[in-house]
C-alpha cells in the first residue's frame, strides 16, 4: 500500500517537472520543505564522499518559489527555451516514519539541450519524505545525492 | 592557424577588437597551454582546505594532477599525482588525511612530504642500484599569499608576490576583512561547461555591463536594481603588465543599500581595524559588489545579495573560482564558498544561501551566464565564427581617475573594456613569447 502511494506521488510528480508544470509542482511542497543536492567528493572507502557542508543546491520553498517566478520571467535564458527533460524514478522503497513516508528512489535525469547532437545525464538516488495532508502526499524534504563529483551539465537549472 | 589569429589580435586589441576564433581552437590552446599556464601561477587551494597535518585536497592545473598536502611540520607541498616508478597516480581520491602515499600498482610509498620511503623488496629488487633520495615526486613551486594557495609550474616564474603585484591591494579587502581570516567552506562545487577560459575570465574581470541583458530576470524580481546602469556605478580598475582586474560596484545614486556590501556591523568594525590601511577602509565602506580575475584563471566575487527574495535586508556572499581548461572551448568550473571564520554563525548559514542561491552551478544568476558563454564558444569554433571580430572598444574614450585611492589604473565608471583590454594585452605578451 504504502509502495503504491510513493509511486504514485513520484511519478506524479515527474510528469509535472517533465511537462514544466511548476506551479502545480510547487504545490507539492510542503511549507517547511528542505530540498538539497548535497556535493560529493570521491573519498577512501569508508569515507563518506557525501559532503554535509556544501551543496548544490539548498533551498526551501521561498527559494524554491523564486526559482520558477524567474522562469516566467522570460529572461531566463538557461531555460528559455527550455531543455528537454525527462525524470525516470525507479526502485521506490518507502518505509513508514510515524505519519510520514520516508522514500528512497532511484533517480536517471535526461537533459537535451538546442540542436546538439549530445545529451546530459545525472543520476542519483533521491531520498524523500512525504507527508500526508488533507490534498494527499506532499514532498517534506528531498535530499539527492548524485553520483557524478563533477556535474556533467553545464547548470543546473533545472529541478532534480 | 594561431599565428593568423594571434596577428589579428595583436593588431586588433588597441582599437578594440579580437578575433572570435581565439576561443575555440585546438592548436591556440595548447600554445596556451605552454605558454600561459605552464607559465603562471595558478590558484590550486585556500590554506583553510588542509588545516591540519595529512589533508590534502587534490587539484589540477589543465591536465596535470597535484596532491596538494600539508606535512607533518604544517609545509604545503604541490606534489604531482605519477609515481616515479611507472606513473600510476598515488593517489586515486580527491581529498582526506594521510601520512603517506603507497602505489598500487608495486607498492613504491611516498611520505606525505614527496619522500619516496619505502620500495618493496628494494634489496631482492635492485641490489643496491637504487638511491631513493633521488625518487621523491616532482614538487612544483607552491607559495601563499594571505592564505590563497598558488603553484606554479615553472621554475623561471617570477616570485609570486611579484606575479600578483598591486592586485594584493584588492585582495586585501577580502583576505584582511577580518584578523581572523577567510575558511572555505565545505568542498568546492565542480562542473564542466563547453566554454573558453577567457571568455569567463574576461566577463569577472570587467564585464558589469552584462548584467542587465544577462541577469534581467532577476531585476524583474526585484534581485537586483531596476536602475539601467545600476552596475556601473563604481570603479573598474585594471594592473597594467600583470593582466589582473577588478570591479567595485557602489550604489545607483537613489538606492538605499548599506555600506560595506551589507555586512553586520560588527565585521565592519572588525575591517576598520583590521584593513593595512584608511584607505581601503573607505574604499571597502563605499562597495556592494566587487569582483574580479587574477590573470590567468582565478576570479572571485562578492555581491550584497538576499538568501531568497522575501528576506527583509541583505546577505553578502563571497565565492572563488578557478576555470581549469579542459581543452579547446571546455573548462572544469571550481566554485568556493567563503565566509570570516570569525563571522556570525548566523551570519555564515545566511550567507551560504546567497551564494547557493545566485551564484554556482545552480545559481540563479549564473545559470544565464553559462548558457552564454557556451554559445559564445561553439560560435567561436565555427568557418566563418572564427574569423569574426568581436568587441572590446568600450571605454577608450574614459579618462583615468587620478584621484582614486588604490594602485592600479582606474576608471570611474564600471561599463568600460579597459580592464578586458588588459587581460588580452597580457595574454598576447605571454601567447607572443616563446
Amino acid at each position: 500500500m504504502h509502495a503504491v502511494a510513493a509511486e504514485e506521488f513520484l511519478y506524479h510528480e515527474a510528469e509535472l517537472l517533465d511537462d514544466g508544470r511548476f506551479r502545480e509542482w510547487l504545490d507539492l511542497l510542503t511549507d517547511d520543505v528542505r530540498y538539497r543536492v548535497p556535493v560529493r567528493v570521491t573519498r577512501e572507502r569508508g569515507e563518506s564522499g557525501v559532503s554535509a557542508e556544501m551543496f548544490h543546491l539548498d533551498e526551501d520553498r521561498d527559494s524554491l518559489a523564486l526559482r520558477v517566478d524567474r522562469l516566467e520571467t522570460g529572461f531566463a535564458w538557461a531555460e528559455d527555451p527550455p531543455s528537454r527533460v525527462r525524470h525516470f524514478v525507479t526502485n521506490v522503497r518507502p518505509r513508514p516514519q510515524g505519519d510520514e513516508l520516508a522514500v528512497r528512489s532511484n533517480l536517471l535525469v535526461y537533459r537535451a539541450r538546442w540542436d546538439r547532437g549530445e545529451h546530459d545525464l545525472l543520476s542519483g538516488e533521491r531520498h524523500d519524505v512525504l507527508r500526508p495532508g488533507p490534498d494527499g502526499l506532499r514532498l517534506a524534504a528531498r535530499t539527492v545525492v548524485l553520483e557524478a563529483t563533477t556535474l556533467p551539465t553545464l547548470n543546473l537549472a533545472i529541478f532534480l | 592557424m594561431t599565428t593568423a589569429l594571434l596577428d589579428a589580435a595583436a593588431a586588433g586589441l588597441e582599437r578594440g577588437e579580437l578575433p572570435a576564433g581565439i576561443f575555440n581552437d585546438r592548436e591556440l590552446f595548447e600554445l596556451e597551454h605552454e605558454r600561459i599556464f605552464a607559465r603562471s601561477w595558478v590558484y590550486l587551494a585556500h590554506e583553510s582546505e588542509i588545516p591540519a597535518p595529512g589533508d590534502y585536497v587534490v587539484r589540477r592545473i589543465v591536465d596535470d594532477p597535484f596532491v596538494v598536502t600539508r606535512d607533518e611540520h604544517g609545509e604545503v607541498r604541490a606534489l604531482l599525482n605519477h609515481c616515479r616508478h611507472k606513473g600510476m597516480q598515488i593517489c586515486r581520491a580527491e581529498a582526506g588525511n594521510a601520512s603517506h602515499f603507497r602505489c598500487p600498482y608495486h607498492g613504491w610509498t611516498y611520505r606525505n612530504d614527496g619522500a619516496l620511503i619505502g620500495v618493496p623488496v628494494q634489496k631482492a629488487a635492485y641490489g643496491d642500484a637504487l638511491d631513493k633520495s633521488e625518487l621523491g615526486l616532482h614538487a612544483i613551486r607552491v607559495d601563499s599569499h594571505d592564505g590563497l594557495l598558488f603553484g606554479t609550474l615553472s621554475p623561471d616564474a617570477p616570485p609570486l608576490a611579484e606575479w600578483l603585484g598591486d592586485v594584493r591591494w584588492y585582495l586585501d579587502l577580502w583576505t584582511k576583512r577580518s584578523p581572523a581570516g577567510l575558511e572555505v567552506v565545505g568542498p568546492p562545487q565542480r562542473w564542466v561547461v563547453d566554454a573558453d577560459w577567457k571568455i569567463v575570465g574576461e566577463n569577472f574581470t570587467g564585464d558589469s555591463y552584462h548584467t542587465l541583458m544577462t541577469h534581467r530576470s532577476m531585476v524583474e524580481l526585484g534581485q537586483a536594481p531596476s536602475d539601467p546602469k545600476y552596475a556601473m556605478y563604481g570603479e573598474q580598475v585594471h594592473i597594467p603588465g600583470r593582466g589582473h582586474g577588478m570591479m567595485l560596484i557602489g550604489a545607483p545614486p537613489d538606492a538605499a543599500l548599506p555600506p560595506f556590501w551589507g555586512y553586520p556591523d560588527e565585521m565592519r568594525e572588525r575591517a576598520r581595524a583590521s584593513y593595512p590601511s584608511e584607505e581601503q577602509f573607505r574604499v571597502a565602506d563605499r562597495t556592494r559588489i566587487m569582483l574580479g580575475t587574477v590573470f590567468p584563471n582565478f576570479s572571485a566575487h562578492n555581491p550584497i545579495r538576499r538568501p531568497h527574495h522575501r528576506y527583509e535586508g541583505y546577505v553578502p556572499m563571497l565565492t572563488f573560482r578557478v576555470w581549469n581548461p579542459l581543452g579547446p572551448g571546455r573548462i572544469e568550473v571550481l566554485s568556493w564558498f567563503l565566509v570570516e571564520r570569525d563571522a556570525p554563525e548566523e551570519f555564515k548559514q545566511l550567507s551560504a544561501w546567497s551564494y547557493l542561491r545566485s551564484f554556482g552551478v545552480s545559481g540563479t544568476f549564473e545559470q544565464d551566464d553559462t548558457e552564454i558563454w557556451t554559445l559564445i564558444t561553439r560560435g567561436a569554433g565555427t568557418l566563418l565564427g572564427r574569423a569574426q571580430a568581436l568587441n572590446y572598444s568600450m571605454g577608450t574614450e574614459l579618462e583615468v581617475d587620478e584621484a582614486w585611492p588604490g594602485p592600479g589604473v582606474a576608471q570611474a565608471a564600471t561599463f568600460s573594456d579597459a580592464s578586458l583590454r588588459n587581460f588580452y594585452a597580457r595574454w598576447l605578451e605571454l601567447m607572443c613569447t616563446p
